[in-house]
């Protein structure tokens, strides 16, 4: 620490924005190291990962389009985070936001919009889905105090459990059943409501949800930082109590907050679905929403930090499936990387703490 | 029909049992303040190195040790992030359960490669001479796992550490009013650091149970949420022993059902049984029974002078 005690205020807010990036070179060598413990070559295991995150156009594509969903689920943490709510339910948010997706695409109305609409709906159904499935947490917290970590927890299990409901009754999504090996799946949808290519490569399954997301993101940057309702989120989180009294309505705030979290969660499935998925089936929303919540809890509230963090992971789970695949070593070995790298960022906090108070 | 209901009280203690352990070992380090949403990590962990002991050397009772003893370990990690470096609990939850699910599903791939869902040795059942030949009682109670009469030992036992000991007070006290307990010459930290252990270890012999006792094999994430419902019942149970084992007894029958009624000829859909534990456990902790409060320095970690 003697070196830090220089006359440097940028240099130490440097160090302390570092520890991020420093717990990520350093759970990336834990994970190096593992490779190497199992037996694995490493040489083949870092190619395989290159390759299956940066190697070809329709790599390139999918790592982003992986990041998308990401950034997403991040923006709607960094936005219940600031009125300092912990939305972990992102998994069973894009589940519904699927459920509804998938249920207005298949349905031929919608299918039959013009001007672009019939993809639009189906977007807009996942999201209102995503902000109600958010919004009852939302409610619950209000009404009843329950801590939202719990009940959005319990709420994605149950989420999880509708996708496979959905997905085994004919009655509900479940795609004819012509023979005893008709999967448990819905029908794809039609092409009408697919969202369209970015590049008009064939080869790069890359969409417009890329768009969505940087707008969404920009807009989520203005609404923290410029506008009213950023403020009061703020103010609540910081003092309850206090922003109640100077008459800001406290309980309609969380809700809503819950409700946008929830709201980015359903837009990330209806997006999964009806840009690369085309069809609904049980566990398709998986492990994106813990992805998601990872790098909103890294980006420590920046919307740049989401957009950043959201690529890296969403290039390291694309580079992880590839090792599994190519090299023969686990994909659950992002899971530990990601689990380190969430463990020190927190266990880190006092240092980040005592590095800022001795800027002032 | 008794005898339907006999292996249905029979499969719901089997089933609750994992939870009863695991709840009331979070259950103490809650009343002490500190809230360990890595359960489920620690669950699965233990489930894993349970596993692997008692297929290492082929003594089950053995790899419940390494169950308690791995579990012991996590906890004792999260018990520095929470006491002493003051990290946010529930990120560091968070964070461990990303970590255990990765790390036993990459070891289990690595340690037993082709040779997965190969069985363990698995603990005995254990009929209680004389007991278990009783009609109705002796199949819903006495042909368990040696596990299940050990266990309610062991909850037993957390109860009266926690209502009748002076460790008991010492730890109500850390969870309620740090400051006080403080200054009452209660070493705060300590008391933290003990029941975070006492929680490791419950999550151990739940983990264990899992896999040694009743699946005899480790499977990917075999928990599967277990440790969630866990938590939901202690809150359900208002942060009180008897209560939260009643909850668990509940979510236990719940998840029974699953077997239950489609053997009676009763066809629910199954996705709906599923989610039974998941939306009792929502309706538990929405308050529907009346809300409780939880220990006032739960999740606030204590600095001396501030």
């Amino acid at each position: 620490m003697t070196v830090l005690a220089l006359k440097m205020p940028d240099r130490r807010r440097l160090m302390a924005l570092s520890i991020p990036f420093a717990a990520v070179v350093g759970s990336m060598a834990i994970g190096l190291l593992l490779i190497a413990i199992s037996g694995k070559s490493v040489p083949d295991a870092i190619e395989a990962f290159i390759d299956g995150a940066f190697g070809t156009a329709f790599a390139v594509g999918a790592s982003i389009n992986r990041a998308v969903a990401l950034a997403l689920i991040g923006l709607g943490f960094i936005l219940a985070a600031r009125a300092n709510l912990t939305n972990v339910g992102g998994e069973g948010q894009i589940a519904v936001g699927g459920i509804a997706a998938t249920a207005f695409a298949l349905w031929q109305p919608v299918a039959d919009l013009p001007l672009g609409l019939a993809v639009i709906v189906p977007l807009l159904a996942g999201t209102l889905a995503g902000a109600v499935w958010g919004g009852i947490a939302g409610v619950m917290k209000v009404r009843f105090g329950t801590n939202e970590v719990i009940s959005t927890l319990l709420l994605g299990f149950v989420a999880l459990l509708m996708v496979y409901w959905c997905v085994q009754s004919t009655a509900l999504l479940r795609q004819p059943q012509t023979s005893s090996s008709t999967l448990p799946e819905s029908l794809p949808i039609p092409d009408a409501t697919k969202l369209p290519g970015l590049t008009g490569d064939p080869e790069s399954p890359l969409h417009i949800g890329l768009v969505l997301c940087l707008l969404l993101a920009l807009a989520t940057a203005v609404v923290l930082q410029r506008s009213t309702f950023g403020l009061r989120l703020r103010a609540i989180g910081l003092n309850e109590l206090a922003a109640r009294r100077a008459g800001m309505p406290g309980s309609l705030l969380l809700v809503v907050a819950l409700g946008i979290a929830g709201g980015f969660g359903g837009l990330t499935g209806a997006i999964m679905l009806q840009g690369e998925q085309f069809y609904l089936k049980a566990g398709f929303s998986s492990g994106y929403g813990f992805d998601g919540l990872v790098v909103g809890l890294l980006s420590r509230g920046s919307t740049l930090g989401v957009l950043a963090g959201a690529l890296f992971f969403g290039f390291l789970r694309s580079g992880g499936i590839s090792m599994e695949i190519m090299a023969g070593v686990p994909a659950a070995l992002t899971l530990v990387i990601q689990g380190l790298i969430v463990i020190a960022v927190a266990g880190s906090v006092i240092l980040v703490e005592k590095l800022e108070a001795e800027q002032r | 029909m008794e005898e339907t209901l006999a292996i249905f009280i029979a499969s719901t203690l089997r089933l609750a049992m994992p939870l009863m352990l695991a709840a009331s070992g979070e259950l103490v380090s809650e009343r002490a303040g500190v809230l360990n949403l890595s359960l489920e990590g620690m669950m699965l962990t233990a489930a894993f190195f349970g596993a692997l002991g008692s297929w290492a050397t082929g003594n089950p009772f053995l790899g419940v040790g390494c169950a308690v003893l791995a579990a012991v370990a996590l906890s004792a990690v999260q018990a520095w992030l929470s006491v002493n470096l003051r990290a946010n609990q529930l990120v560091v939850g968070i964070g461990f359960n990303i970590l255990a699910l990765g790390a036993t599903t990459l070891l289990y791939r690595i340690i037993f490669g082709g040779l997965s869902r190969e069985e363990i040795p698995g603990l005995p059942k254990l009929s209680v001479p004389g007991l278990s030949d009783l009609p109705f009682a002796g199949t819903a109670f006495f042909q368990q796992s040696v596990i299940v009469y050990f266990g309610f030992g062991l909850i037993l036992l957390i109860w009266w550490m926690l209502n009748q000991t002076s460790f008991g007070l010492a730890v109500r006290a850390v969870g309620d009013e740090p400051r006080s307990a403080d200054k009452a010459g209660i070493p705060v930290a300590r008391t933290r650091w003990l029941a975070v252990l006492i929680t490791g270890a419950m999550a151990g012999m739940a983990g264990a149970f899992i896999s040694i006792a009743d699946i005899h094999t480790f499977t990917e994430n075999m928990t599967n949420g277990a440790g969630y419902l866990a938590l939901a019942a202690v809150i359900f149970g208002g942060w009180n022993v008897g209560r939260t084992i009643a909850a668990c007894l509940l979510f236990g029958a719940a998840t029974a059902l699953q077997f239950q009624l489609p053997a009676m000829g009763i066809h629910v859909p199954t996705a709906f049984l599923l989610m039974l534990p998941y939306l009792l456990a929502l309706l538990a902790v929405a308050g529907v029974v009346g809300r409780l409060d939880p220990p006032t320095a739960l999740t606030l970690p204590f600095q001396r002078g501030k």
